[in-house]
């Protein structure tokens, strides 16, 4: 009975797709049996006849070469008893050569897992980084954008929205409000922006923060505060949203990806086109809890800094959440909660006391020159 | 099992003969017509999960059909879809063959059929997509191609350049990188060749005469477009 076939056999006159034989590994070599095939006869190859190397599609096969010119004939080994066997027996000459076959097939091996490693890998990675780190990647996109870029973004928007509006140029009020501002803005450190800080008439009881350093004080809030300090307290929540950049972090984030692919290629006339559409949304930007909770606390810092009493803005707050039913869009999609309110009391109580400065102006005066408060709904 | 090839050509049906409780399996869809001792079994090769790579991965069919004699020996008459030659090959055991996923027509019991992953630059490039079927073990494999089925016999070390959209089959003993037609590419894009496999022996290759995507895109022009 023939044995079974374990290697193929190659070379003139043989089939193509090779002629099968078993192979067997003697004390000096290897010992052909041709299967079922007369074009092959029985042959002891030795050792010092041959030459070794790694082959194959997968070059995970054992290719033995010997003969010379026409009468070359290679076989294919795979059986991996077969290559062990082989690699017993056969002496260190043969070795080094053997070696270096192994070390081929480990290397392609290695490459291929490499390969497919690294593309899995970078898949993945992309996956999370955008499942975890779209925060991240908005903040990177963010800080590319030059204040100058971010001044004409804001201007734009600013400009617009005062045109439609009642924009008080003078008074009582308007100093105040530029009071307040001129004492917190010369108290941050190496400040890019140049703010402009406008009085609104409004019934709203609000105030907003455009990018690049454009705010507005709503009439409303100034009748609604019982002190200066109450304003200075949301006008330096406000200032800090800038500061931190809160508002083109939520553009990034609104505009998407296109944005950050326009800011990290340079071409910033196209996002800003991008961002004009969006329009007043951008005086509207809703912030998130975590950009409230910093401007909160980065803002308690700039009142201590600039020696206005923190607590007027702490006060503020607590007494609009306790008129809740009135409706007090400052705060009405982030509700005041007393949570909050504790954070900036630790906040305060952690930094140094020191007797806080008044304003120059008077209150009472600044607000009679609003006119009376309109009748509550 | 025996097979004969009915009608060589272009519209050819192989004729399987099984004796008593032998059994062939084939691409699901793939039987023509049968004895009446022949059962047909649903069977998902190499298991569930074998089955479920297959398919996800290769594209191949879910299911092979298993055509088994339980009751008697008998014939069953098998066909592939598109027009195409059908070639028989023998595996004793030692020899294997790498197939693109349209390939497979049929196979004796002892053959064996897995999915095997490409490497990348093979997977994006090759056209035969990232897995293709890797068949060995012992008996007969029946394969089928889009048009005539030519082979091609290559020597050790001798080299031979094929366009990728015609391959059917090769010897796992060949080896083969994926190049450029031309120098540039340009003129590869141009030529309408792109991408070519340089296939080096020893070993057999076997390639189709019919591009299947070429001609998928020369029938669509006359495919009436519904509103």
């Amino acid at each position: 009975m023939n044995p079974t076939p374990n290697a193929l056999c190659f070379g003139d006159g043989l089939p193509g797709a090779g002629a099968p034989c078993h192979v067997t590994v003697s004390a000096d070599g290897l010992i052909m049996v041709p299967v079922g095939t007369s074009l092959l006869v029985e042959e002891a190859i030795a050792f010092t006849a041959m030459s070794v190397e790694a082959g194959g599609l997968d070059h995970d096969q054992l290719v033995v070469s010997w003969g010379a010119d026409a009468s070359v004939r290679t076989l294919y080994l795979k059986d991996p008893a077969l290559i062990i066997a082989f690699r017993r027996a056969a002496p260190s000459s043969l070795m080094a050569h053997l070696e270096r076959a192994a070390e081929q097939v480990r290397r392609a091996r290695h490459s291929h897992r490499a390969l497919w490693g690294s593309v899995v890998g970078v898949v993945v990675g992309l996956g999370l980084m955008l499942w975890f780190g779209s925060d991240l990647i908005v903040e990177w996109a963010v800080a590319r954008i030059p204040v100058q870029w971010e001044q004409k973004l804001g201007e734009t928007v600013y400009q617009d929205f005062l045109s439609k509006e009642t924009v008080l140029k003078e008074g009582p009020a308007v100093s105040a409000v530029q009071e307040m501002a001129q004492r917190m803005t010369a108290k941050i450190p190496n400040n890019p922006y140049t703010f402009q800080v406008s009085v609104v008439q409004s019934p709203v009881v609000n105030a907003f923060a455009l990018p690049g350093g454009y705010v507005v004080v709503f009439t409303g809030l100034m009748k609604k505060a019982e002190s200066g300090e109450e304003v200075a307290g949301v006008l330096s929540h406000e200032l800090n949203h800038v500061l931190q950049r809160h508002g083109l972090e939520r553009m990034v984030k609104m505009l998407g990806l296109a944005a950050v692919v326009g800011i990290v290629l340079g071409d910033q006339q196209g996002v800003l086109g991008l961002a004009k559409q969006l329009g007043m949304e951008l005086a509207t930007l809703k912030f998130g809890r975590e950009q409230e909770t910093e401007a909160d606390v980065t803002g308690i810092r700039l009142l201590h800094d600039a020696r206005i009493a923190p607590d007027g803005m702490i006060r503020f707050f607590e007494r609009l959440s306790e008129k809740d039913k009135e409706r007090v869009e400052l705060f009405s999609t982030h509700p005041m909660s007393a949570a909050r309110a504790q954070r900036l009391k630790a906040e305060l109580a952690a930094l140094p006391k020191q007797a806080p400065e008044p304003f120059t102006f008077e209150w009472k005066g600044v607000q009679d020159s609003l006119g009376t408060s309109e009748p509550k709904k | 099992m025996k097979c004969e090839i009915l009608y060589p050509g272009a519209f050819p049906m192989v004729r399987v003969y099984l004796d008593a409780n032998e059994t062939v399996k084939a691409e699901s869809g793939a039987m023509v017509a049968a004895s009446p001792s022949i059962d047909i079994e649903s069977k998902m090769e190499g298991g569930f999960l074998g089955a479920l790579s297959r398919k996800m991965l290769s594209g191949e069919k879910f299911f092979f059909q298993t055509l088994r004699a339980g009751r008697g020996a008998g014939e069953v008459l098998l066909a592939p879809t598109v027009p195409g030659e059908i070639v028989l090959l023998e595996l004793d055991g030692v020899n294997e063959y790498m197939v693109q996923k349209d390939g497979f027509l049929a196979g004796a019991e002892g053959v064996k059929i897995e999915s095997k992953m490409q490497s990348l630059t093979r997977g994006l490039l090759g056209g035969e997509g990232f897995f293709i079927l890797k068949i060995g073990g012992t008996g007969q494999l029946i394969l089928n191609s889009f048009g005539a089925i030519h082979k091609i016999e290559l020597k050790p070390n001798e080299e031979y350049i094929v366009d990728n959209s015609h391959l059917v089959a090769w010897t796992s003993t060949t080896t083969y990188n994926i190049e450029k037609a031309s120098s540039g590419w340009i003129a590869s894009l141009t030529s309408g060749e792109g991408l070519v496999c340089r296939f080096r022996g020893p070993g057999v290759v076997y390639i189709q005469s019919r591009n299947p995507g070429s001609f998928g895109n020369w029938i669509r022009q006359f495919i009436p477009v519904s509103e």
